[in-house]
């Protein structure tokens, strides 16, 4: 005799990847360090802002990048000649990182030797959004170039990060992009978002993005397990 | 976003169930809960999931009932309670400001299986006395 039954549960779909980002994530509070995944369109400026912050940061903290590309070494090829450690994943056809992939890079490095890590994410505005690596803080990158209105379109990844940079802030003479009302979409979307408008040819903002970085590593310090 | 691998990720849920169920045969049902804020797609998932439990005969007359909620969050300046839209910005229809706390919409869940089960020897006795 043949019967159904109901069976109610509430399982997180996609939970291995949460599970494996939440491993990495024990990993990095172990080591005392502050991993950050940096998230953008493709072209808004990740790799330089990478090689600006790092030519500030490596004179004093030990930095250490995780590169994210579907195809070749290109931006990782940029960092490494700022001296800094550098691990490439080439994803092949998948769109954006996920934890294993993280996962798998980390026992190439000394993590208890670093102060940040940072994870370059594929570009990509969608799929990074539902894929945690085990970071500490999501920064999403938006150039002046791509429409103010990006944070309406895209509001999953912009509802989830922690910093918006608002990028190539010396092209804003000759687009249509207001600052002021991008600020305003993202903080209505995520009202504990902090925003910057930077530029790294005329500097404008990097003082302010590196000093939230020094912040953060600060409170992370404070948040670290103690070990006895 | 990515519905072949949440369809993926469903179905191991349902086998799971299936494997820890005693007298289970096949899955019948499974409801799932998408809210609004998890990028999901309701066309590929229902086309990712219909591809893939073919692969096991346990799966393979699986019927997906995939609920997709529309999310709620309090606004910021204060606290009502609204469905947030592309339409009004993600902004309160009162009060104009934006979400202060989402409080639905970043489910992405198994709520419920049926399966059917083969009633094991002694229920079958107990059925037929109590008959």
């Amino acid at each position: 005799m043949h019967e159904s039954s109901d069976e109610h549960m509430l399982e997180r779909i996609l939970n291995n990847n949460e599970d494996l980002a939440a491993h990495n994530r024990d990993h990095f509070d172990a080591a005392g360090l502050l991993c950050i995944n940096l998230m953008s369109a493709p072209g808004a400026g990740k790799t330089s802002l990478l090689e600006r912050s790092l030519l500030d940061l490596s004179k004093h903290w030990q930095c250490s990048v995780i590169e994210g590309d579907m195809v070749g070494e290109l931006d990782a090829d940029r960092l490494r000649k700022l001296g800094v450690d550098v691990s490439q994943i080439s994803t092949g056809k998948s769109c954006h990182l996920d934890a294993q992939m993280v996962a798998r890079v980390l026992h190439s490095k000394a993590l208890d030797k670093l102060d940040y890590l940072f994870i370059e994410n594929v570009g990509n505005l969608v799929c990074p959004a539902d894929f945690p690596l085990g970071e500490h803080k999501r920064v999403v990158l938006l150039s002046v170039t791509e429409g103010d209105d990006k944070p309406l379109k895209y509001p999953v990844i912009f509802h989830n990060c922690d910093v918006v940079l608002f990028t190539k802030c010396d092209l804003l003479p000759y687009v249509n992009f207001s600052v002021a009302r991008a600020t305003q979409y993202v903080q209505d979307l995520n009202p504990r978002a902090q925003c910057f408008a930077v530029s790294i040819v005329t500097g404008q903002g990097i003082d302010d993005w590196l000093n939230w970085l020094s912040s953060a590593y600060l409170q992370s310090q404070k948040n670290m397990p103690v070990s006895i | 976003m990515h519905e072949a691998t949440i369809a993926k990720s469903i179905l191991e849920i349902v086998s799971k169930q299936i494997a820890k169920t005693p007298g289970a045969l096949r899955a019948l049902q499974v409801h799932v809960v998408a809210g609004q804020f998890r990028n999901v797609d309701r066309e590929s998932l229902e086309f990712a999931f219909d591809s893939l439990k073919m692969l096991d005969q346990r799966t393979s007359g699986c019927e997906l009932h995939l609920e997709m909620p529309s999310a709620i969050a309090l606004c910021r300046d204060s606290q009502h309670a609204y469905h947030p839209c592309y339409q009004q910005a993600y902004c309160c229809p009162l009060c104009g400001s934006g979400i202060g706390k989402l409080v639905s919409g970043e489910e992405l869940d198994v709520v419920n299986v049926s399966l059917e089960t083969v009633l094991h020897e002694e229920q079958k006795d107990h059925a037929r006395v109590i008959r």
